[in-house]
């Protein structure tokens, strides 16, 4: 009695391995199984996700119109500043070029725009966030998003330090890579030992000043918001 | 012409600047196993060409095709079930890892059902190392680099196209082929030292890897001048 | 070695005698490319754990209904829908860890560390077995990757998950958090380990 019994599951295991139809079976319904599974995480994880790469960038957005301490000490006393993204297009080179700008206000005042930029660095393309006053006369900050240079050298254009140089700076003129401290108004000083590195970020800056400086300072400026 | 420099540079930072073996760490249990002799490396560095090739080909096909947002196969068949608006907004990228390494576990049972019985001489040369290819990172990491470039991009006029993606493919293969055949020719000579025991290996593979890696950091910025220099930026 | 061991017995088995990245050699694509500090280590470590914990539980639920030619279907299906979910779990909670770790969290897939596992224990032992021995070849793992971790770390940048541990004169060696770095440290900490292997195998030959 207790041997017959005992065969009947590993039989049954056994026929279903060999059943073509039951394995074809077995496969669909894993199939199935993990894909509700994914569809699950999908529905509930993309928004989260897409949300934690637009605040990437936005919450950068005080601070760099209004200067580090200042976007504490807003963000603590007045009103929230109101951030638009959109888009300026504008032809550089003879293409055209679409630029991501965000315009920041604070109950209904323009207070500064916004301007990501990207551009070859030394090792690769490093992606940055230029902040600008209203009149898009000064530059208000400096943001690098994204950069592969070299840890240690090219790797230091992250550094407060060497990015607060741009702060303050006009944008009237193009602004000069110098080596060693200069005192004209322009001048960026290079990091040492990477000079390509600080040479591509004042590029990039400089390329979208020429091509925006103009687009922005109009009356009535070209700028199309996003629908998020 | 910008076009062509562009491919130009992807080709010499897949296979040089950003060598797949000696700056992304992929593909290095095969380096490290089969490359004892030049011919076996050789044999195995076409191999993975070769596969990578045709499996950045099917990924950028399907991910183009079916898979991103807007895709225009996947909006023709949700049109018969949902109102167009909404079709055009599925979005299938949560299937893309599954759907690439089915992808390249076909294309490299296909290549070598077909090598097999079509192509002899090739099979010998290199038709063992085909079943290894499945689980080597480095077709994989291909895939997923051609996906970054068309999924993640803000401007969807910059997404890669067809012949971006096979250059990555073809030269980042040559790029890890001529990584393992340095090695097994420094190997072949490493036969004849005296290496001390514990080193004998994968760990001194390991070390001469790390030297090659060095040398190959060289390369680094070879894009961007030449970009520069072209472009006068 | 008894030919069943029990499931703690194999738990240790993992973590230092049958050591996935230094007695086995396998998955050492993330050793060394997430290895330059010891925070993505410590995440990459968990994240190839739990994809490997699942992947041997669900396998070795379904080992009796397999067919042998299906096998590497459904492992690889199983593999790949759970590194898809700790992927999308990784980006919606650990955003920047997610962007640092990038393509190397989608290569778990064709490690072999969890291929292998499947392939030798959860198609053939139940459960807990399967289940021990998956926390065992984690935390082995986890235990090499931290290892070649700290030294990257400290020595690279003086750091140690962030903490600066390292005086401020340090002269910071850049070349170990880039990739020859990793290389050198991986290579050298394994024929340390060829070494004490063989010399605690020369004691146990002496004695016995």
């Amino acid at each position: 009695m207790a041997p017959a019994l005992k065969k009947d599951p590993a039989a049954r295991a056994g026929r279903f391995r060999n059943s073509n139809l039951a394995q074809a079976w077995l496969v669909l319904v894993l199939a199935m199984g993990f894909g509700t599974a994914l569809a699950a995480v999908q529905v509930n994880l993309s928004g989260v996700i897409a949300a934690n790469q637009r605040n990437e960038t936005l919450e950068k957005i005080p601070e760099l119109v209004l200067g580090p301490r200042a976007a504490t000490a807003k963000a603590t006393t007045g009103s929230a500043i109101k951030t638009t993204s959109g888009t300026i297009a504008v032809q550089q080179a003879g293409k055209p070029k679409t630029y991501t700008v965000y315009r920041t206000t604070q109950e209904g005042r323009p207070v500064g725009w916004v301007i990501k930029a990207g551009g070859q660095g030394y090792a690769d393309k490093i992606e940055l966030l230029l902040g600008l006053d209203p009149s898009a006369e000064t530059i208000t900050g400096l943001f690098i998003l994204e950069q592969k240079e070299t840890p240690g050298l090219g790797n230091n254009i992250i550094q407060p330090n060497w990015r607060n140089q741009f702060i303050g700076k006009q944008t009237v003129t193009a602004l000069k890579v110098s080596k060693g401290q200069s005192s004209e108004p322009n001048a960026i000083d290079a990091i040492t030992g990477a000079t390509i590195s600080s040479r591509a970020v004042t590029t990039i800056v400089n390329r979208t000043m020429g091509a925006l400086r103009k687009p922005l300072m109009l009356s009535k400026v070209p700028f199309t918001e996003r629908q998020e | 012409m910008d076009y062509l420099l562009d491919i130009f540079l992807i080709s010499i930072s897949a296979a040089l600047i950003n060598n797949f073996v000696l700056y992304y760490f992929v593909g290095i249990c095969p380096f490290i196993s089969v490359s004892r002799q030049v011919d076996m490396a050789v044999g195995m560095g076409s191999a993975v060409t070769f596969v990578m090739t045709i499996a950045v080909l099917i990924s950028w096909s399907i991910t183009t095709l079916v898979l991103m947002p807007g895709a225009p196969l996947t909006t023709w068949v949700a049109g018969f079930f949902m109102a167009p608006d909404g079709a055009g907004g599925i979005d299938l990228t949560i299937l893309s890892y599954i759907v690439y390494i089915f992808a390249i576990a076909s294309s490299v049972q296909l290549v070598e059902m077909y090598v097999r019985k079509f192509y002899p001489p090739l099979y010998k040369s290199f038709g063992v190392f085909l079943p290894l290819i499945t689980t080597n990172c480095a077709i994989l990491f291909a895939c997923l680099t051609v996906m970054s470039h068309i999924i993640g991009v803000e401007n969807p006029a910059d997404a890669w196209d067809l012949g971006r993606a096979l250059a990555l493919g073809i030269f980042g293969g040559c790029g890890f082929t001529i990584a393992i055949v340095i090695m097994a020719g420094i190997r072949e000579e490493l036969e004849l030292c005296d290496i001390p025991e514990p080193f004998k290996g994968a760990a001194i593979t390991l070390i001469v890897g790390g030297i090659l890696a060095m040398a190959f950091m060289g390369f680094t910025g070879v894009d961007s001048g030449i970009r520069n220099a072209l472009m006068g930026n | 070695m008894n030919d069943n061991p029990t499931p703690l017995e194999r738990f240790i088995q993992g973590v230092l005698p049958e050591n996935p990245v230094y007695r086995q050699l396998l998955g050492l694509c993330p050793t060394l490319a997430v290895t330059n500090n010891v925070k993505s280590a410590l995440t990459m470590a968990t994240a190839v754990g739990a994809v490997l914990l699942s992947a041997n539980i669900i396998i070795s639920l379904i080992r009796n209904l397999l067919r042998p030619h299906l096998r590497i279907v459904v492992f690889t299906l199983t593999i790949a829908a759970f590194v898809t979910i700790v992927d999308r779990v990784l980006a919606a909670y650990m955003y920047s860890m997610s962007k640092t770790l990038g393509p190397y969290i989608p290569l778990i897939i064709v490690n072999c560390i969890i291929i292998c596992r499947c392939e030798v224990v959860a198609a053939r032992q139940p459960v807990t077995a399967a289940a021990a021995d998956a926390v065992g070849q984690a935390a082995g793992f986890g235990l090499a990757l931290i290892s070649i971790a700290v030294i990257r770390e400290l020595l690279g940048a003086g750091t140690l998950a962030g903490l600066q541990v390292m005086p401020a004169a340090w002269p910071r060696w850049v070349i170990m958090v880039l990739p020859p770095g990793a290389f050198l440290t991986f290579g050298l900490l394994l024929a340390l380990v060829n070494w004490i292997t063989a010399l605690r195998r020369n004691k146990q030959g002496q004695e016995g």
